[in-house]
Formats: C-alpha cells, sequence, structure tokens
C-alpha cells in the first residue's frame, strides 16, 4: 500500500462518471423491467453467486497478493488472524459496524506483536 | 450498516410526522454509516482524492464496498477500465436487489424509479425489503426517504473523514483492512449453505492464479465469472439428480433473524 497514486481531479472525476454509470444501471434497469415482468430464473440462479465469489477473490487479493508484483505472499500473520477474527465475530453479532471495528482492533494490536 | 432491526416495541405514534418515523425506522443504519465513512473517507483522501471529489462519489455511487473498491485499486495505480470493470462486477448484485424489491414498487412513475435506483444500497435495501414486508402502510414513498437519510449520514461521514484525512497520518495499510473486513463480513452474511463455502473456496483459490497469471486484477473478474458459473452449475445439477444432497444443507447462522446475543454455538 505504500505506492502514491498518481491520477490528478480530472481523472478522479471521470472515474466516478464511469462508476456511477455502472452502478447505476444493475440498479435501475431490474426496477424498470421487473416491476412490469418475471425475471428469468438462470439469470437469477447465476447471480446468486456472484457477490460471494468476488469478496472472496477481493479478499484473497488484500491477504495472500502483492499489490505491486501480484505474486502470491503468505507472512501476512498479522492480516490472516485478524481475518479469523472478523469471520467469527461477524457470524456471531451479523454487524457490519462491529466486525469491521474489530478486524481493524485486531489487525492493529496482532500487527504490533507479529512483526 | 448492520441488519439490526427497528425496535419491535416501538409504539406508533398517529400524529408522528413522516419525516420523524421514518428517520426513526432509518436510525440504526445512519449511526453504524458514521465510523465505516469515516474510515472510507479517509482512505479515499489516503488515495488522492480530494474533498470534493470524496462528497460527489459519496452520493452518485454511494456504496461502501465500491467506494473502498476504488481507494484500495488507486492506490495500487490499477488502470482505469480494470476499476470500471471490477466496479462494474461488485455493482451487478444491485440487480439481484432491485428484482426483488420491484414486485411492491409496482404502479411506481419512472422518474420515481430513477430517483430510487440512484440511492439505492445494501443496507437501506436491507431495511426497506424488511419494512415492505411486514407493514402494508410502507410504500415507495417512505422507502426513498429512509434511501436519503442513510445516503445524507454517508456522505457527511465521507467529507469529515476526507477533512479528517488530511490532518492525519495513518498507517494505510492498517485502515485498509477495513475493507478486508468488510468483505469478510459480507462473505459471512451470503453463506447460506454448504455449497457456498465450496465456492468461497474455488473462488478464492482461482483468485490467487488468476491474478498471478494476469499480473493485474483483472484476475479478480475472471476469477469471478469462472466461480459463480461453476456454483450455478454445481447448484443446478445437484437440485436436479442429487436434490438431498447434504451440500445444499442450509446453515442457520446465530441472528439470522434475531439478535446474536441469545444464540449460542451451532
Amino acid at each position: 500500500m505504500s505506492a502514491v497514486n498518481t491520477w490528478n481531479s480530472t481523472q478522479h472525476f471521470w472515474l466516478i462518471i464511469l462508476g456511477f454509470c455502472v452502478a447505476f444501471v444493475p440498479r435501475f434497469l431490474p426496477l424498470m423491467l421487473f416491476t412490469k415482468r418475471a425475471i428469468p430464473e438462470w439469470f437469477n440462479e447465476w447471480m446468486k453467486f456472484v457477490p460471494v465469489s468476488l469478496f472472496t477473490a477481493l479478499v484473497v487479493k488484500d491477504i495472500f497478493i502483492d499489490s505491486a508484483s501480484y505474486a502470491l505472499i503468505l507472512n501476512h500473520f498479522s492480516e490472516m488472524l485478524a481475518a479469523v477474527v472478523v469471520v467469527i465475530i461477524a457470524y456471531r453479532t451479523r454487524s457490519m459496524a462491529i466486525s469491521v471495528i474489530t478486524g481493524l482492533i485486531a489487525v492493529f494490536l496482532l500487527s504490533m506483536f507479529i512483526a | 450498516m448492520n441488519k439490526r432491526r427497528p425496535n419491535p416495541k416501538q409504539v406508533a405514534d398517529p400524529n408522528e410526522p413522516l419525516w420523524r418515523s421514518t428517520l426513526r425506522v432509518a436510525m440504526p443504519l445512519n449511526l453504524s454509516y458514521i465510523p465505516i465513512g469515516l474510515a472510507c473517507g479517509i482512505l479515499l483522501h489516503a488515495a488522492g482524492f480530494n474533498t470534493l471529489l470524496t462528497g460527489l462519489v459519496s452520493i452518485l455511487i454511494f456504496s461502501g464496498g465500491a467506494q473502498f473498491l476504488i481507494a484500495t485499486m488507486l492506490t495500487i495505480n490499477s488502470p482505469l477500465l480494470s476499476i470500471v470493470l471490477m466496479l462494474f462486477f461488485l455493482e451487478l448484485r444491485y440487480a439481484l436487489l432491485s428484482s426483488s424489491l420491484s414486485p411492491y414498487l409496482k404502479g411506481q412513475s419512472n422518474h420515481f424509479l430513477f430517483i430510487f435506483a440512484v440511492s439505492l444500497n445494501d443496507e437501506n435495501y436491507a431495511i426497506n425489503y424488511l419494512k415492505f414486508a411486514t407493514d402494508k402502510k410502507w410504500t415507495g414513498k417512505e422507502a426513498l426517504m429512509v434511501e436519503h437519510y442513510s445516503l445524507l449520514f454517508w456522505a457527511v461521514s465521507n467529507i469529515v473523514g476526507s477533512l479528517i484525512g488530511s490532518t492525519l497520518k495513518i498507517d494505510l495499510g492498517i485502515v485498509n483492512f477495513a475493507l478486508t473486513a468488510l468483505f469478510l463480513y459480507m462473505i459471512v452474511m451470503q453463506i447460506k449453505n454448504r455449497l457456498t463455502v465450496v465456492i468461497c473456496l474455488i473462488s478464492g483459490v482461482l483468485a490467487a492464479v488468476c491474478m498471478m497469471l494476469t499480473k493485474s486484477t483483472l484476475g479478480l473478474v475472471i476469477s469471478t465469472i469462472i466461480a459463480s458459473l461453476i456454483g450455478f452449475y454445481l447448484e443446478t445439477t445437484l437440485r436436479k439428480h442429487l436434490p438431498d444432497s447434504h451440500w445444499l444443507w442450509k446453515l442457520r447462522g446465530p441472528g439470522a433473524k434475531k439478535s446474536a446475543v441469545e444464540n449460542t454455538d451451532e
């Protein structure tokens, strides 16, 4: 996470506009269509697996992949342990705020003890 | 940001103005947006976003996961196309949310649906879906008010975070774990049966392999498509040939409906 981003505000602005488009279309189109007709079943069944696959991939990227070289790294022990803590807390509390805050505290404390 | 429900014991006061009764429904969500919004604003600031743009992104995209993703991908200098593609796949799930709300919004004008879609997100969806399903008096108008309250708290927290970010020197590696924790939380909330756990493992391995091969975050997109298709295929096949397979057994999490306090281990 050490690399400093070199984009300027104009590039950020276009990123937001494009991001808005890709965020808006999936929210709006189904509302438009399905307040009038039924959803194709296979699409629904497929979409069910998209969030869980995506979030797992993102977690793997954060913990096991080096952000510069994309090499596999297996020595981020404080993140790995904190991830286990977060899963347990999330499972028990079902609260996003508590899970995130506990995770932050856990990774902070663990990184002090595990160098 | 959590799925806490409004206090069921609250007595409906018929004279209470609408703005206050909907605010009361939205309040647990609003409060939990504050810490995460602050963290998100700090991260976006660290990624190079100025305060104005942080406000803009909070209003236009209004999605914790997407904004954290933007911040991370900017700090690793991903190309624009890669970020937008990732956002697209991240936001695709909203197609499911808005599909499932559509029965309750039949007969609304296209203008209303447009405004409603702009500020729909995971958390206010959770509140509104529950209210629509349990409260007959809950209409699109009230739902939209809940969306706008949560939008207000989210945007203000992000802007404050962005301002704090300029005075604070933070360890980005640690604050970035907020993102990882957020996604871990979302995974846990998504796990419904043993098959989902298998898909998680497949997706994790595929993600690592694809990213090492592509040397870019495009590997995330590829592994997501493959893993979700495998999940779709496995579930359809199991349902057809082995409908009693234990892989389809439901996993009951504590507090799936109620608060976790009264639950023990599974």
